[in-house]
């Protein structure tokens, strides 16, 4: 099993118990939680990308 | 051509101080959320709970449940070098150790072990393994025994967070003259 797959419970649970110690509102924590969500998997697809063209390329 | 100003916004009175619930907080530490759930914020414990001890719990399973421990490498020294000493060869722990309660066993099994043990207490659950059992961890679980603990000291960081959620209230908090909807 490729050792990636492990990651979407990681992000799950830092975007969602990160944006409810910063709101009450239960609207507002699911909407920063997407936020941040979307955020960390395009910056790991960002640098698992990067990392991937150097090993290839280089 | 008039030059009157508007009139100025009434000023915003400022919110009131936050009390620190240093009960709840202690209640975090020991189990997370369990703060929240007395402070009547019921979902908001819940969320904690479950989603920590899921990714702590996670971490544990992909490091074959051998990745949250405290090594005594130094049995030799006084009490206070001996821990500065495993405490630095594990720093991992002080990563893990806020998650509460469920760290506490690899606590015990710090003071009580002997490596002539054949029979540890609890099952040997949080018992510093052999180093040969660590590297073949390591050499053998395809990096899952490393992402593991990185697993569990992310959710004992978390807690942190968790705690001050309890001591403190969140970041942003909603004044009481607008109730939030959905508020937890």
């Amino acid at each position: 099993m490729n050792i990636y797959w492990h990651l979407p419970i990681l992000i799950v649970v830092v975007s969602l118990v990160y944006s409810a110690t910063r709101h009450d509102n239960w609207n507002k924590i699911v909407h920063e939680a997407v936020h941040w969500g979307v955020r960390m998997t395009t910056f790991l697809i960002a640098i698992g990308a990067i990392l991937f063209a150097l090993s290839t390329f280089l | 051509m008039s030059s009157a100003k508007p009139p100025a916004p009434a000023p915003v009175p400022p919110p009131p101080p936050v009390k620190l619930d240093v009960v709840a907080a202690f209640l975090s530490y020991l189990i997370p959320g369990l703060g929240q759930l007395t402070q009547g914020r019921v979902r908001k414990g819940l969320l904690f709970m479950v989603s920590l001890y899921a990714l702590f719990f996670y971490g544990m399973y992909l490091g074959s449940f051998k990745n949250v421990y405290l090594p005594d490498y130094h049995p030799n020294e006084p009490t206070v070098n001996r821990l500065a000493s495993d405490i630095y060869t594990r720093f991992q722990f002080v990563g893990q150790f806020p998650i509460g309660m469920i760290a506490w066993p690899a606590v015990y099994q710090y003071v009580v072990y002997s490596p002539d043990d054949k029979s540890p207490p609890l099952g040997g659950f949080m018992r510093a393994p052999e180093m040969d059992e660590i590297n073949r961890l390591q050499r053998d679980g395809d990096k899952t025994w490393d992402l593991g603990w990185v697993y569990t000291v992310i959710a004992g960081v978390l807690n942190v967070l968790v705690i001050y959620d309890a001591l403190a209230g969140p970041a942003f908090r909603e004044l009481k003259s607008s109730p939030p909807q959905g508020a937890a």
